[in-house]
């Protein structure tokens, strides 16, 4: 069966009634903004996942993939944003490959505001939509109850107010690709300092009539770890140790499939998929 | 509305809370009008959409065609109205094929009538509908919250039309020239925008008649008498 | 610290919840009424620490209210009976509603500075901890709405430092961690300045495992610690950052080290 599971909700709302309260979703609390410029139009979002007050994710990607010339910047639920855009991202290939003609962004941004409107906002996902197609150049947010806007700069999110004030003070029409770049990482800047739902770094995404798109993560690194100030190793065997027991590959092989990733001890040939911060000793 | 859930029987009669919004939704907290003139009709209205007290959109285009010659104005829900005059659009469009004639005005306002109505309960939309066709030259409808249609030589909605009743009514005349009623909603809407605090921005104009649709566009820092003017 | 102690329910032998099998008042019951409401958290942290001859008093100076930042510099850390001569050896610091926070500062400054001036000798850190108890509590229906720490030097010349629940319950601890980032840096502290969970390796098998002993810290490890404490809060609390200040109790005198913290 496609869609969503309900199969939960009774009991969930039985729960809710008597006090236990909703699982805390992963809210990008974010400052997300987009502008047009001469050939194309850039989209910029800041990089913190919160959850709370607590920083879920200090370096997460809310520039999501729709189509190579077509872009989202996603905010509000975490899940919402990222489902929705793979979602439609889906969809829209599959219509480009019946209809054998490049997607459009007012195709997106219409599929995208059917979805929202038919969950009527019970999804929290709000997006600003960007790309350009065989029509020119598209601009859109699209809220979670279904409604969109076409604009030459926008921002959303939580800071949103800090990241417009920035726009309705220093931008001018006809920019060019640099003047946007500069006026949209200076927006979600505004809302990094100022909205502390937002924080950490700046990721930029420019999509540009017959170039390909270029997504510069991490244009800006305003926010980087200083040192620490001591050594937090510990000393091998400071942790008690009450129960051991080996399970060797050839047991645990009865159970699961095993697989060598490496032949080597060398810890350079193993898969990495995403590098953690560590302290260096 | 008293009492939890269901309960819409008060003391006192039935009380329906139909000016609910979701919490974070975007509303057209809206001043527009429309009205009928000697040759066709004029459609107006502000371009202020806010969520809550902040305004997410300063030029927002609250005018939305639906067919060539038969337009709409929007208030309540960006959401819900937009969904609705989507749906409408798609369907005067196959209208328009399968008959090989364009649809009328009232067929427009009868459709989205039944929309409104059926879908009371989960909708806040007051729509506004004008058109020009070859039958009924112009023709001005609304549809307030309930799903009512009431068709009249000028209509007005949205929060900011409660301040210009007495200003409609005061100036409104039978047949004016086009000129004569660009002037009267151009007035009309300046003074709701003045007054409410939830409309706001430039004023847009959309003049029908047999000549097709015409856009006007007046700005603010330009004392509302156009683009152009310096 | 003792705080208000949880009242839950008796033990029986039905099997237990997690959560209160009484039905929760339901909202939309009856009339509802909006009543004003006094307070406001103004987020933030702060932590203090002893040593054998110092005691450390941190604070973030980050004033926030929901997603907005007030101002990047409200300090939490106050010179408790500072009269000008420098001669006090008493801080106090207060996190949770500002406004609240400062009034309490204002009525222990003033009450130390009176003693001093009717007894002719200052206030001891002990006499200051159980009076402000007693301001504490004597809001008990209507409290200040902060977690204060209290830090100085005992009569011996130790360090010393009391903890605050709001309603005046307090406890003299080796160290403290109060407001939005508690809940992170307290077990950073216990395991750094207390060595909780820390063993020493090979002393033993399982349960005969030696705990590692518990050492007085020099004045400089402990700055170390407070300051990696603040910039790990920073990192993952929202209300946590922009400067740091530490207030630095020892016989000589109060010394204070401003650090700036990222401003995100």
């Amino acid at each position: 069966m496609p869609g969503f599971d309900f199969s939960n909700y009774n009991r969930n709302a039985a729960l809710h009634a008597r006090g236990v309260p909703l699982p805390k979703a992963t809210s990008t609390g974010t400052t997300i903004v987009g502008c047009i410029f001469d050939n194309g139009v850039v989209i910029a979002a800041d990089t913190r996942a919160t959850s709370g007050p607590i920083v879920a994710d200090k370096n997460c990607e809310k520039l999501h993939y729709i189509s190579p010339n077509i872009w989202c910047a996603g905010a509000g639920t975490a899940a919402d944003t990222e489902f929705t855009t793979a979602l439609i991202s889906s969809n829209l290939e599959l219509h480009a490959l019946s209809t054998g003609r490049t997607p459009r962004v007012v195709t997106v941004m219409t599929l995208l505001k059917q979805h929202l409107f038919r969950y009527q906002g019970h999804i929290g996902a709000y997006l600003v939509v960007a790309g350009v197609d065989p029509t020119g150049i598209g601009l859109f947010t699209v809220h979670a109850h279904g409604s969109t806007d076409k604009l030459p700069y926008v921002t959303m999110g939580s800071g949103s107010l800090a990241a417009m004030a920035v726009f309705e003070s220093t931008w001018k029409r006809d920019c060019t690709k640099e003047e946007a770049i500069k006026v949209c990482s200076e927006a979600i800047l505004a809302g990094i300092f100022n909205d502390l739902g937002s924080g950490s770094n700046v990721d930029v995404c420019v999509i540009e009539k017959d170039k390909p798109t270029q997504l510069l993560r991490n244009y800006f690194k305003p926010n980087e770890r200083v040192k620490k100030e001591r050594d937090y190793k510990f000393a091998r065997g400071t942790t008690a140790v009450l129960n051991e027991k080996v399970i060797t590959k050839e047991e645990i092989g009865r159970y699961v499939t095993v697989h060598e990733l490496s032949s080597g001890s060398d810890s350079d040939s193993l898969v990495v998929v995403e590098k953690m911060d560590v302290d260096e000793v | 509305m008293i009492g939890p859930g269901t309960g819409m029987l008060g003391e006192d009669g039935i009380h329906i809370d139909m000016n609910h919004l979701k919490s974070g939704e975007v509303n057209l907290g809206t001043s527009i009008m429309a009205i009928n003139f000697k040759d066709g009709v004029i459609l107006g209205a502000d371009s202020r959409t806010t969520t809550g007290a902040y305004i997410a959109n300063r030029v927002t285009d609250k005018l939305t065609q639906v067919h060539d010659t038969i337009w709409c104005c929007r208030s309540g829900s960006a959401a819900d109205t937009q969904a609705v005059a989507d749906i409408v659009q798609y369907h005067l469009g196959m209208y328009g094929i399968m008959n090989n004639e364009p649809p009328t005005t009232q067929t427009a306002a009868a459709l989205f009538q039944e929309l409104c109505y059926d879908n009371k309960d989960q909708l806040s939309a007051g729509i506004i509908i004008a058109g020009y066709d070859k039958r009924n030259g112009g023709q001005v409808y609304s549809i307030p919250l309930g799903g009512s249609l009431h068709k009249g030589p000028y209509a007005i909605a949205g929060s900011g039309s409660t301040y210009i009743y007495g200003f409609c009514d005061a100036h409104w005349k039978e047949g004016m020239t086009e000129e004569e009623g660009v002037q009267f909603v151009k007035d009309a809407l300046r003074e709701a925008i003045k007054w409410d605090g939830s409309s706001g921005g430039v004023i847009r104009l959309v003049v029908l008649t047999a000549q097709g649709a015409q856009r006007h566009l007046y700005l603010p820092d330009q004392d509302y008498r156009g683009p152009g003017y310096k | 610290m003792a705080s208000i102690m949880n009242a839950g329910g008796l033990p029986s032998d039905q099997p237990g919840y997690s959560f209160s099998n009484a039905s929760a008042p339901s909202e939309s019951s009856g009339p509802r009424q909006h009543a004003f409401n006094p307070y406001t958290d103004n987020g933030g942290s702060t932590l203090g620490v002893t040593g054998a001859d110092f005691a450390i008093l941190a604070g973030d100076t980050r004033s926030t209210s929901g997603y907005n930042i007030n101002t990047r510099y409200a300090p939490k850390l106050f010179r408790i009976g500072d009269d000008g001569d420098s001669s006090s050896r008493i801080v106090l610091s207060v996190v949770g509603f500002a406004a609240d926070g400062n009034a309490l500062k204002e009525r222990l400054d003033a009450i130390v500075k009176m003693y001093k001036y009717q007894h002719g000798k200052p206030m001891s850190v002990k006499a200051c901890a159980q009076r402000l108890s007693t301001i504490l509590y004597q809001k008990r229906f209507f409290p200040y709405y902060v977690h204060a720490i209290l830090g100085g030097l005992d009569d011996d010349g130790k360090g010393a430092l009391y903890s605050y629940d709001p309603v005046g319950s307090y406890e003299r601890e080796q160290c403290r961690a109060a407001g939005a980032a508690a809940s992170l840096i307290m077990p950073f502290l216990d395991n750094q300045v207390n060595y909780k969970n820390q063993y020493i390796p090979a002393s033993g098998t399982g349960h005969e495992l030696q705990p590692r002993a518990i050492e007085s810290l020099p004045k400089e490890d402990v700055i170390g610690l407070v300051k990696d404490a603040f910039t790990s809060a920073t990192e993952r609390h929202i209300e946590v950052g922009d400067g740091l200040q530490m207030l630095i109790i020892t016989k000589d005198g109060i010394e204070e080290i401003y650090t700036p913290l990222k401003r995100d």
